[in-house]
């Protein structure tokens, strides 16, 4: 069927008038800004807007982050001095492992939890709209309402979670006031929000087609084989964009950490993000240069590792046709 | 053919039109400065809700009445105060600053150094003020470098408040609170109902409410820094100390406990130690208008911070102020305004509907401040009262503190490595 459709030539409108082809008008040169000013105007506003408030501020970055700049004052020029304070500065390398720590167990676990949702919302059940509007619910929440929402459930006197907990005989920890259970708090509190990727993978798992269902059926494979040989290698182009897109945003954690601790990275620094330490240098310390700094260190981290995963998907990401 | 393109081009403008009236948008000054029949505008902008922000507005009203020839634009400003003044830092270097803000004075130090305030030295020397006026500790916090930068307008300072029929049930005399470090261990001990790992009641946790290390440190008899030589002295013996005890206390309960303790507890009406769940809590004279909103039947005291000797009591105050931003566009103006605010006049209406203290002694005298049992204790302690050093980072040597005291208390490093580190990290920034 899409075989037929991908042997329809496109007509061919491009043909020159006779005079043309008989060489009797000369062609007129256009110039690019004629040619395609109307273009460029329409774009106008997104280009400036671009320019002003996204090249600009970030290729001076680059810049500042050699400097002392403050944002009251332009500082001066200090060379590579800002990176090598940061390679000694133990909130820093704090900070790192803080966002590594998340990153390496949110990125998995909401590739893993939202892969298996959207196959339980992929099913032929009656009322699906419904189930997948309530998982998809809590990405409309806004991370202010959601950290204040979670303190409640994870308040170690009175919380639900650990009310739950004491029902079946266990003494739930403190959760957001414990050093080591405040980032799997944390990463259990992003992961309810996954609803955004569930859509993508959804429409991911629309994707493929019913022949090779069909086809393993035919064959007598069980749901397991099904969905290892056929749906996960399928959906692994989708899989690859929300690897990519998860590393970034795990990397820039700030909203939720920022609202639950009130900025402060409690307890014992067990909840200071990368992001959250670049703030408040920037505008809490006077340091904007420091913090420019830190900005593109994190590029480069977030930079590689997407490298890294570009690499990689030559090996186990298959597109469908290929 | 000719139709759409003169379409497009129209469209073309349109768009054009509408991002320069975008642009303008941008540029276009918020209303400061501008002269409308014959009345100089002044762009005030504060964070003041509530019973501060009836007071601010009562302040403004009898300055209009007075000077008719000005009108105070009042601004709501969320979220302006200590290491929250993004919205005041990006407004000075965007140079369209408000003419007066108000200001933590806490931070005065730091902005004056980044030279985004105005030098209020010579207006002030010009209208009388000088430092008599005010409390010793209000008027350091307001100046550096010897150069006023700020009037102050509010104050406060710390104690210990006791729930009295805890005490009493303890077998623990009201009367005579305790004065000592060691007194204060052994009454917590005593109020102290533990059950497992969850506290029914906990006689008290050193850094709950007010409980920062300033406290402790200056209770101790240490210091915090060192104006000669312009750096941090946080490893002070008697600070580490300070630290050492308040890391003793939460090893003796189980830091881990207290944390799941103090976690559960809510602000305002859910505060633990007015739902009686904590006997002993440091705080400020704001509590006072907490317990009358929320439990007004609790039987309660204060008493002052108490020290390793049982003497020198002491405290430390924080506190609000005006200052003029730099760049400010009717300075003189400003200036009236803020001389009425700090003024005895504008600190008589402000600080008896804020239920604040005033910066000026009289003025609390007059309110009645100091015949109050509990809040007369508040301002008794305030010519004591000592203030956070005036410094090029103070947010910085703040937030470091705090986290040598999680750090420390949570037992990750020894007091003495903790305060080493801050010490070291600060003194980085300052040279």
């Amino acid at each position: 069927m899409s075989e037929n459709a991908q042997k329809i030539e496109p007509a061919n409108n491009s043909e020159p008038p006779y005079e043309r082809q008989l060489k009797l008008v000369p062609a007129k040169k256009k110039s690019f800004w004629s040619k395609n000013k109307h273009g460029i105007l329409f774009a106008s506003p997104w280009i400036l807007g671009l320019l002003i408030f996204y090249a600009i501020p970030l290729f001076s970055s680059i810049y500042f982050s050699f400097t002392t700049y403050s944002i009251l004052q332009p500082g001066e020029f200090v060379g590579l001095q800002n990176y090598k304070d940061l390679f000694t500065d133990s909130l820093f390398w704090k900070s790192v492992y803080n966002t590594v720590y998340f990153a390496v167990f949110f990125v998995p676990l909401s590739i893993i939890f939202g892969v298996a949702l959207a196959m339980m919302l992929n099913m032929n059940v009656k009322g699906m709209g419904i189930y997948r509007t309530i998982f998809f619910l809590p990405t409309l929440v806004p991370h202010v309402a959601l950290a204040v929402l979670w303190m409640w459930l994870l308040n170690p006197g009175f919380g639900l979670v650990n009310g739950l907990l004491s029902t079946i005989g266990i003494d739930g920890p403190a959760w957001l006031g414990s050093v080591t259970w405040s980032k799997p708090s944390l990463i259990m509190m992003s992961l309810w929000g996954i609803g955004q990727a569930v859509i993508i993978y959804l429409a991911g798992l629309g994707d493929i087609p019913e022949d090779y269902y069909d086809a393993a059926k035919v064959d007598g494979a069980n749901w397991y084989q099904k969905m290892r040989h056929i749906t996960l290698p399928l959906l692994t182009p989708v899989i690859f964009f929300n690897l990519v897109m998860g590393i970034i945003a795990a990397f820039q954690q700030f909203t939720l950490p920022y609202t639950l601790t009130q900025g402060q990275g409690t307890p014992a620094n067990s909840l200071s993000f990368y992001v959250m330490y670049l703030y408040d240098n920037g505008f809490k310390f006077f340091k904007m240069g420091y913090a420019s700094a830190m900005a593109w260190i994190l590029f480069v981290i977030i930079m590689a590792l997407t490298a890294l995963v570009f690499i990689t998907s030559k090996r186990w990401v298959h597109y469908q046709g290929k | 053919m000719i139709k759409s393109k003169k379409m497009m081009m129209k469209l073309g403008m349109v768009s054009v039109l509408t991002l320069s009236t975008v642009m303008a948008g941008c540029s276009s000054d918020s209303g400061s400065g501008a002269t409308e029949d014959g009345k100089t505008t002044v762009t005030f902008w504060h964070s003041l809700t509530d019973s501060t922000g009836d007071a601010a507005e009562a302040v403004i009203k009898a300055f209009e009445e007075q000077n008719p020839d000005i009108k105070i634009n009042s601004v709501y400003t969320a979220n302006q105060g200590e290491g929250q003044n993004e919205k005041l830092l990006t407004a000075v270097s965007g140079g369209n600053p408000p003419d007066v803000a108000y200001f933590d004075r806490f931070e005065i130090g730091s902005w004056a150094a980044q030279g985004s305030l105005e030098d209020l030295s010579a207006l002030a020397e010009e209208s009388g003020i000088n430092e008599e006026t005010y409390y010793p500790f209000a008027w350091e916090e307001a100046s550096y470098d010897g150069n006023l930068y700020g009037l102050p307008i509010s104050t406060d300072s710390r104690l210990v408040y006791f729930n009295v029929d805890h005490f009493e049930e303890v077998g623990l005399d009201p009367e005579n609170p305790p004065r000592t470090i060691a007194e204060l261990e052994d009454a917590a001990d005593k109020l102290t109902i533990k059950d497992g790992n969850r506290f029914e009641r906990i006689g008290f946790i050193p850094w709950f409410g007010q409980g920062w290390l300033y406290g402790w440190g200056w209770s101790f008899g240490g210091e915090f820094f060192d104006p000669e030589t312009n750096m941090v002295t946080a490893n002070d013996p008697k600070i580490v100390e300070a630290l050492q005890w308040m890391t003793d206390f939460g090893q003796k309960y189980n830091v881990e406990d207290i944390a799941g303790f103090t976690d559960s507890q809510g602000d305002g009406a859910m505060d633990p130690f007015l739902t009686s769940q904590l006997s002993m809590k440091v705080s400020g004279p704001w509590e006072v208008s907490a317990i009358n909103k929320f439990k007004p039947d609790l039987n309660y005291g204060v008493f002052p911070i108490p020290t390793p000797t049982g003497e020198d009591h002491t405290t430390w105050s924080g506190g609000w102020s005006v200052v003029i931003p730099k760049g400010a566009k009717n300075k003189d103006a400003a200036w009236e305004f803020m001389k009425f605010f700090g003024g005895e006049e504008g600190q008589k209406i402000f600080s008896e509907i804020a239920r604040d203290f005033s910066v000026i002694d009289s003025v609390n005298e007059e309110l009645g401040y100091k015949d109050d049992p509990i809040l007369g204790e508040f301002v008794e302690i305030l010519p004591v009262s000592n203030n956070r050093p005036v410094m090029t980072q103070g947010s910085l040597y703040w937030n470091e503190l705090a986290s040598a005291v999680e750090n420390a208390t949570r037992g990750i490093v020894t007091p003495q490595e903790a305060l080493d580190n801050v010490t070291e990290k600060v003194n980085k920034e300052l040279k």
